[in-house]
């Protein structure tokens, strides 16, 4: 490979399911080590349909999807998933042992793991996301929605997976709720070698948590970038039919002031503020 | 005077569960008023929303104390169905109330429940049909529209019978922004008419500009119940029940707690970049006069 640390590449991918419809277009993609990303955009953009291209699930139209230097054209399901794992947004949709343990073996069972090393992935997984062993033969469906979520998380963790995509982690969660699961994320991302990609329409998790945006629409790549930079691109934005957080809009109106307009969190505003003049 | 909603002392029970989902409950609402409901997830917003309906204690089975009344009878002496005329429920998962094969039949099956005439059921249709912006969808089938579509659907049934209350629960919460924002048109517009709307939401930057008083919910208790300015003033409270209200206001209480500013949270982001410029200019001066 060119770059050492280069995870995944996307090269000119184009995109059509099988009644015809385009719904990606020309995508160029590099994701690096330790990246954690954000994909933006409204409903049929493209983002999750990329997503399952990012994981081997769907096969390009055209182009290619380089994982670990593997072409997901080439290369069987069974490798993609121990490289790329897709979290569902409900975890409902995912979830369909009759305990947790099952639930989390059955990808390490599923690529022919012998015994003992399933026990090990599962008990990783389960103590990375913090679900208690007593836990392990509950059904999953008794969970709380966030403890379900980290079951989802688990089973996807137990394939070890580098690169981890997270479809609307907040979704239907209230805010304390969403700091726990993004943090769990962050957490991933920073201690235990894992690129994270959400899925998400919410702003001020964007910029709270991802270092890097990439926002989408009508199954193109609008902009690639910082998360401060995506954010100053008002018009951008606009078309995406996204704000940014209302901090940075706070920041963008009082730019004459001397505010930075990729301001991103309340600290930065309130440093800016103490230096003013 | 008796106001159109009025819980006092009210205590609901699950059969089964260790707790109460709600405790001692006062609560008045007048017609007219646009109420936000807020509180982390498992706190009673639901339940209480079930309550006024009448889904409580009618198809639920647990404990009650103290009374729920709607225009000053309560929920248990209405025959069955004359409630569900005066309060409507939309509930977060619009597919719940779907019946019907086509998005009219949908929008019609309430009114011809409720006995209405035909040229009257026509009428209504109309407007409510404009009103949510429907009219391309009539005669698609309520599964092939997007989540957005449905939800507006949802919307417009219940409203087609015309409730006087209208009660929202988390209707946005699987939305995309788009679809989110036109729901949220919606619910502009009743409030323009002076209806009297009851919206439970997480997304607090959407609810603000309309609610005329906003309810803090947790762990079953009515913790906070103010006009909406007044509520936002207890923000220590708000991020301790692990609220997140919007950045702007956040940043002027970070102000405040620091000594650097006194005074009004502000709303929204035009209020705040108002007191931002007060506040710049004011410091400029005074570092000016200091040079």
């Amino acid at each position: 490979m060119s770059n050492q640390n280069q995870f995944l590449q996307v090269i000119n991918l184009n995109y059509s399911y099988p009644d015809g419809t385009q719904a990606l277009k020309e995508i160029n993609l590099d994701i690096k080590e330790g990246e954690f990303l954000a994909f933006i955009g409204q409903n049929g953009s493209g983002k999750t349909t990329l997503s399952k291209c990012l994981n081997g699930l769907f096969k390009p139209t055209s182009g290619d999807v380089i994982v670990d230097g593997l072409n997901s054209r080439t290369t069987p399901i069974v490798q993609m998933v121990r490289r790329v794992g897709y979290v569902f947004q409900n975890p409902d949709h995912q979830l369909f042992n009759s305990n947790c343990w099952d639930e989390i073996a059955y990808g390490p069972r599923n690529i022919q793991l012998p015994g003992d090393q399933v026990r090990e992935r599962v008990e990783e997984a389960a103590k990375v996301v913090g679900l208690p062993k007593e836990y392990f033969t509950e059904h999953p469906f008794f969970l709380s929605k966030g403890l379900r979520q980290r079951v989802a998380i688990a089973s996807i963790l137990a394939l070890r997976p580098k690169l981890i995509i997270v479809d609307e982690p907040t979704t239907g969660q209230d805010a304390r709720q969403s700091f726990e699961i993004m943090d769990f994320l962050r957490d991933l991302n920073e201690h235990h070698g894992h690129i994270i990609i959400i899925i998400t329409h919410d702003m001020p998790i964007v910029a709270q948590y991802a270092r890097r945006v990439i926002a989408m629409g009508q199954g193109c790549i609008l902009a690639d970038g910082p998360t401060s930079q995506v954010f100053t691109r008002a018009d951008l934005l606009k078309q995406t039919f996204l704000e940014p957080p209302q901090i940075t809009q706070l920041a963008q109106c009082a730019v004459d002031m001397g505010f930075d307009p990729g301001t991103l969190t309340i600290e930065g505003m309130l440093a800016q503020y103490d230096k003013l003049g | 005077m008796t106001a159109l909603i009025e819980v006092e002392n009210y205590t609901w029970q699950y059969l089964n569960a260790p707790q109460v989902s709600l405790n001692a409950i006062d609560l008045r609402i007048e017609e007219g008023t646009f109420v936000g409901i807020i509180g982390p997830n498992g706190a009673g917003k639901t339940t209480l929303a079930y309550s006024l309906d009448g889904l409580i204690p009618g198809q639920y089975r647990g404990i009650k104390h103290g009374t729920v009344k709607i225009r000053g009878r309560e929920v248990e002496e209405y025959p069955r169905g004359q409630l569900q005329q005066k309060v409507g429920l939309v509930f977060s998962d619009p597919e719940a109330q779907f019946t019907a094969m086509t998005v009219e039949d949908e929008l019609v099956f309430g009114m011809e429940n409720l006995g209405m005439t035909i040229p009257e059921i026509r009428e209504r249709l109309e407007w409510v049909t404009e009103l949510t912006e429907l009219t391309p969808l009539l005669f698609k089938p309520p599964y092939e529209i997007s989540g957005g579509q449905k939800q507006r659907v949802a919307l417009a049934a219940v409203l087609a019978m015309t409730p006087e209350v209208l009660i929202l629960d988390e209707p946005t919460s699987m939305l995309d922004p788009v679809s989110r924002k036109r729901v949220f048109d919606v619910l502009a517009k009743l409030k323009q008419s002076k209806n009297t709307v009851i919206v439970i939401e997480h997304s607090l930057e959407n609810l603000i500009p309309l609610a005329d008083r906003m309810l803090l919910l947790s762990q079953g208790e009515l913790l906070l119940d103010a006009e909406t300015r007044a509520f936002f003033q207890h923000m220590d409270l708000l991020l301790e029940k692990g609220i997140s209200p919007p950045g702007a206001m956040r940043f002027f209480h970070e102000m405040a707690k620091t000594g650097r500013y006194a005074g009004e949270l502000p709303l929204s982001v035009d209020e705040s970049l108002a007191k931002l410029e007060t506040l710049v200019a004011s410091r400029r001066t005074a570092n000016g006069e200091m040079a």
